[in-house]
């Protein structure tokens, strides 16, 4: 398997040629082109965060119901992947190690990463983001998106994240999720909302734009929806 | 202060690092990410009432944050804007510039912010009945929809609503239908900002209205 991220980082897209009988996982929509012998099944992914139950856990975490697995023929096959905002693309290599993703940045993966509904989070109450996480563990490669670049930061000892800005981070980090403000009511006018607090050595990945205040800048102006 | 604008121009990011002892005011909802050791505190903007008229008719919030560093090393801060597209600098030696709404991101403690009246025609144009003056000595960011062009305006400027993010005080606007109602319905141009004066404008090169425009008949 070969992986090209074309037009980084505003409109990036994936572009993964395949060896033979090989697979791909990716999120039901992501998919923008592809060889014509490609077999395309639509699954409740098996194992852990498979069965119907995973894939409800998987839609209340913002995710769709269903992944799409892209199997190539008995010749080399070509697919392109695409996120749905404008945005970076980020291939993450596995290495046996747990790594957590927000929940819409999921986009693709090979068949030796297992994805499972690490936490079940709860719709803050401050700035409305809904904090569910996808973990994935074992080994392969995972794709994430993001809407904005990614920039990645190396933390040793503590960093903050505003959770909107959160891509993924690296499983050997503590974290807890706090207010930004020590007060409740910096917390509830502040803005910032929740944040997650890691502490340890590991990498995040953040987006450098956060998609709900997008949604509310140009949401704000639209009709309700009738 | 040093800092550094990566990802130029769609996704303009401001990374900031903060000596010992250095401070920065932000918008509420600006800090994507900050080491561990940063105060953060949530003040009123300019004090509680002219706080509240910003965030009713500024388009702001009526908060600001304020990030310091009270240890002994350099910290680092991200921050950001809710749209995507460029962030612009400002350095302020005594001159003034005025900001519409919604395009404030920073600013540092030498600066002064003020909520200004903007004129009923300001508000008639959907630009908000008061715009931010920034004065005084430091940096300030803001931030626009799309890039950023820089004007020098001498006597008179046409500027369509929705562009124009920033602009000195010399300037004066008069907002007005484009040309005549008939020319400005079938035109789609609606309002535009016919300036006047002389001095540095800055617009942006999409605008949130018009993103707005094209998504509405879409939402069924």
């Amino acid at each position: 398997m070969k992986l090209d991220v074309l037009h980084q980082p505003d409109s990036a897209i994936a572009k993964i040629t395949m060896a033979p009988q090989e697979e791909l996982i990716a999120e039901a929509g992501a998919m923008v082109a592809m060889s014509s012998d490609m077999n395309v099944s639509t699954t409740l992914r098996k194992g852990k965060g498979g069965g119907v139950f995973g894939g409800m856990k998987r839609m209340l975490a913002g995710e769709s119901l269903f992944l799409s697995v892209f199997r190539s023929g008995n010749s080399d096959a070509e697919i392109y992947l695409a996120p749905k905002l404008l945005g970076d693309i980020l291939p993450y290599q596995m290495k046996g190690t747990e790594l957590v993703v927000q929940s819409t940045g999921y986009m693709a993966s090979t068949p030796g990463v297992e994805i499972d509904l690490g936490f079940t989070g709860f719709k803050s109450l401050f700035s409305g983001e809904s904090l569910f996480w996808l973990s994935a563990s074992g080994s392969g490669l995972v794709l994430l998106s993001a809407f904005g670049s990614i920039y990645e930061v190396d933390i040793d000892g503590d960093y903050v994240v505003d959770t909107g800005h959160i891509v993924a981070f690296e499983r050997t980090l503590d974290y807890s999720i706090a207010k930004a403000n020590k007060s409740w009511a910096g917390a509830f006018f502040g803005g910032e909302g929740l944040v997650c607090q890691f502490r340890g050595t590991g990498k995040v990945f953040c987006q450098t734009h956060n998609p709900g205040a997008f949604g509310q800048l140009v949401g704000s102006k639209l009709p309700p929806r009738g | 202060m040093k800092y550094d604008i990566r990802y130029k121009p769609a996704f303009a990011t401001l990374f900031l690092t903060l000596k010992p002892g250095e401070r920065i005011f932000a918008e509420a909802g600006a800090m994507a990410s900050m080491a561990g050791k940063i105060g953060m505190k949530t003040e009123f903007f300019g004090g509680f009432i002219p706080g509240l008229l910003k965030s009713f008719f500024g388009g702001e919030s009526m908060f600001v944050n304020h990030f310091s560093n009270s240890t002994s090393q350099p910290l680092d801060l991200v921050l950001t804007q809710s749209s995507i597209g460029d962030i612009t600098t400002i350095e302020l030696t005594g001159n003034e510039l005025c900001l519409q709404p919604g395009a404030y991101i920073a600013h540092t403690p030498g600066v002064k912010v003020e909520l200004q009246w903007a004129g009923f025609s300001s508000w008639f144009a959907g630009e908000g009945l008061f715009k931010l003056k920034l004065s005084g000595r430091g940096m300030a960011f803001f931030g626009t929809y799309g890039g950023v062009s820089e004007v020098m305006v001498k006597d008179q400027f046409v500027v369509d609503n929705g562009h124009l993010v920033a602009y000195e005080p010399g300037i004066k606007m008069n907002v007005q239908l484009s040309g005549g109602l008939m020319g400005s319905v079938t035109s789609g141009e609606g309002f535009v900002n016919r300036l006047e004066g002389s001095g540095k404008i800055y617009l942006q090169s999409r605008s949130v209205d018009g993103l707005v425009r094209f998504l509405r008949p879409k939402f069924r």
